[in-house]
């Protein structure tokens, strides 16, 4: 008996789901199928790819030899980059983000949030040459300073050195800070701070129990995004160091056009796969705070 | 009548000028090499004039933006239909769409350059239109968002039907109705995704395409200083563009919902 209902069932199950298919899916299909042959495939392939030896069989020895030298130094100083340039764009960008949303013209507010866009996307030899010409050995600001007495190139500087890139990644970290942390500035209520005051609260109390607590969770969020942003830029280092600075991303970059060459064939692709756990694990909290928070900026 | 508010603002004063003092100052320090003439001494445009005059110039400037032309036409093609149906069928896999839109922020570019080497068959590889979708990819973390943003702050429901019932087909709805009611939303993700396609280095070179900013690295080896001069022109051109885009569009749409 029942397992007639099921032979019956069957093939209405069968239709139903075509339908719900239809339904459904159907009209997602472009998306997905983009999506999936331009972008999931090519990750898939990689991970595939970086457990693969030189003779196609499975092995982990990419991933060994990804944690020794000099791929170590690559992993440590793109960590230490994506940490201090995010560390220091942060406060001074959420303190500018919340002056410009809360004292801005809405003009002057617009024609910001065009020039960080611009600016968070600047990289590569425009912005190397920007700061050669300012910070180089021959850059205006380095004579200027000169002349006050402060000779930068006394001592081991260099703009293709850890410290002359990690002020030349403020470029782009501080305008990315804007961008992203504004968000949660403009979704601060004006009642809120009235409310507060109108209970008693000074304008102390107010930034300690209610600004900063609810802004901290965005605050975070926008440190995790710069971070994976100074950890995987590509363009801006290619263009100041010249080999002299182990990061990662150039050293895919180098085995990836054959500059460089390894015994293992498939190494970058294992770099390239330790790259995006490290990325992910800075980006995935960063849109759950961000999905979060998004409930009460409404 | 009404009353012109002119505050003087000291906390926006002194942050304007401390961003101000960073933001340009390497640009005008570029810009003031852009302008050398170190064969005549002083100033000049000749630089600026080299680069027009260089037969790539025009070349790579139109490859790069018929490429970014393509992102941003392959963009709102997929995205603006795919969401209208999201925001209207509460399909179950809009959470899924959704968190697939914001995965391309997890992978850094150089990984996924290196996967796209590997990963496409010899006819995709070959062909330079790989780029648009790739840039699509890309963009898409913003273009997604920006797009439902827009959609979320309408009455979809309502308009769709009306537009229905007064006889517009689906491409109808979606170009003459949807498309001008959120268009702050439209054109913040054309500007984004062209700005985004217009500027991508990283993909690009990795791939060993040639398109405009990794042209800027071969001039950069032969004349500096023409090479400065196209990089200002590759910083400031966006900017007006976008800039002008921005201010065009009228207030209300862009607005922060209540």
């Amino acid at each position: 008996m029942t397992h007639k209902v099921i032979e019956e069932g069957a093939p209405k199950r069968g239709r139903a789901f075509l339908a719900s298919f239809t339904k459904n899916f159907l009209p997602a299909a472009p998306l997905l199928l983009i999506v999936g042959f331009f972008f999931l495939f090519p990750i898939a392939r990689l991970i595939h790819v970086s457990f693969l030896s030189n003779e196609n069989t499975f092995t982990i020895d990419n991933f060994i030899t990804a944690t020794q030298e000099p791929y170590r130094t690559g992993f440590v100083n793109s960590i230490k980059i994506g940490l201090f340039s995010a560390a220091i764009a942060a406060i001074p960008g959420a303190i500018a983000a919340y002056f410009i949303e809360t004292r801005g013209s809405s003009k002057l507010r617009r024609t910001i949030a065009v020039m960080n866009g611009v600016l968070a996307n600047t990289g590569g030899i425009p912005l190397a040459f920007m700061f050669y010409a300012a910070l180089g050995i021959q850059g205006q600001l380095t004579k200027i300073l000169k002349f006050f007495g402060w000779d930068i190139y006394s001592g081991m500087f260099s703009l293709g050195s850890f410290i002359g890139l990690l002020i030349v990644y403020l470029y782009f970290q501080l305008p990315l800070m804007i961008i992203v942390f504004s968000p949660a500035i403009v979704s601060l209520r004006r009642e809120w701070s009235e409310a507060a005051r109108n209970l008693g609260a000074s304008q102390l109390d107010y930034w300690l129990r209610i600004g900063i607590p609810l802004l901290f969770p965005s605050f975070i969020a926008s440190f995790l995004l710069l971070f994976a942003s100074g950890f995987s830029a590509y363009a801006t280092a290619n263009a100041l160091t010249v080999g002299t600075l182990p990061l990662t991303p150039l050293q895919i970059g180098g085995l990836l056009d054959g500059n460089v060459s390894a015994a293992q064939l498939n190494l970058g692709k294992a770099l390239g796969v330790v790259m995006i756990l490290i990325s992910a694990c800075a980006v995935i909290p960063y849109l759950v705070i961000q999905r979060r928070s998004a409930r009460w900026q409404k | 009548m009404a009353k012109v508010k002119l505050k003087f603002r000291p906390a926006l004063a002194i942050t304007l000028i401390i961003l101000g003092f960073f933001v340009f100052v390497p640009m005008i320090s570029a810009f003031e090499f852009s302008i050398r003439t170190p064969a005549e001494g002083g100033y000049g445009w000749a630089n600026y004039l080299w680069a027009i005059r260089e037969e790539e110039f025009m070349y790579y400037i139109i490859r790069s933006t018929w490429l970014s032309g393509v992102t941003v036409l392959i963009t709102l093609f997929v995205l603006v239909p795919t969401l209208t149906w999201l925001h209207l069928s509460n399909s179950k896999i809009r959470g899924l769409i959704d968190g697939l839109s914001l995965l391309p922020l997890v992978i850094p570019v150089v990984a996924f350059a290196v996967g796209a080497q590997i990963a496409f068959p010899e006819f995709v590889k070959n062909t330079v239109l790989e780029l648009p979708f790739l840039y699509f990819v890309l963009a898409l973390p913003y273009a997604y968002r920006a797009l439902d943003i827009g959609l979320s702050a309408i009455p979809l429901k309502t308009i769709t039907e009306a537009a229905r019932s007064a006889g517009a087909n689906w491409l109808r709805t979606i170009t003459s109705v949807i498309v001008p009611v959120i268009r702050g939303s439209v054109m913040a993700t054309i500007a984004l995704t062209f700005a985004l396609s217009l500027g991508e280095f990283t993909l690009t070179v990795l791939l060993h395409w040639d398109t405009f900013p990794t042209w800027v690295t071969y001039v950069a080896q032969e004349n500096i200083l023409g090479a400065i001069a196209i990089s200002m022109m590759a910083l400031i051109i966006p900017f007006v563009i976008l800039t002008m885009v921005t201010l065009v569009i009228p207030e209300r749409s862009i607005q922060r919902r209540k």
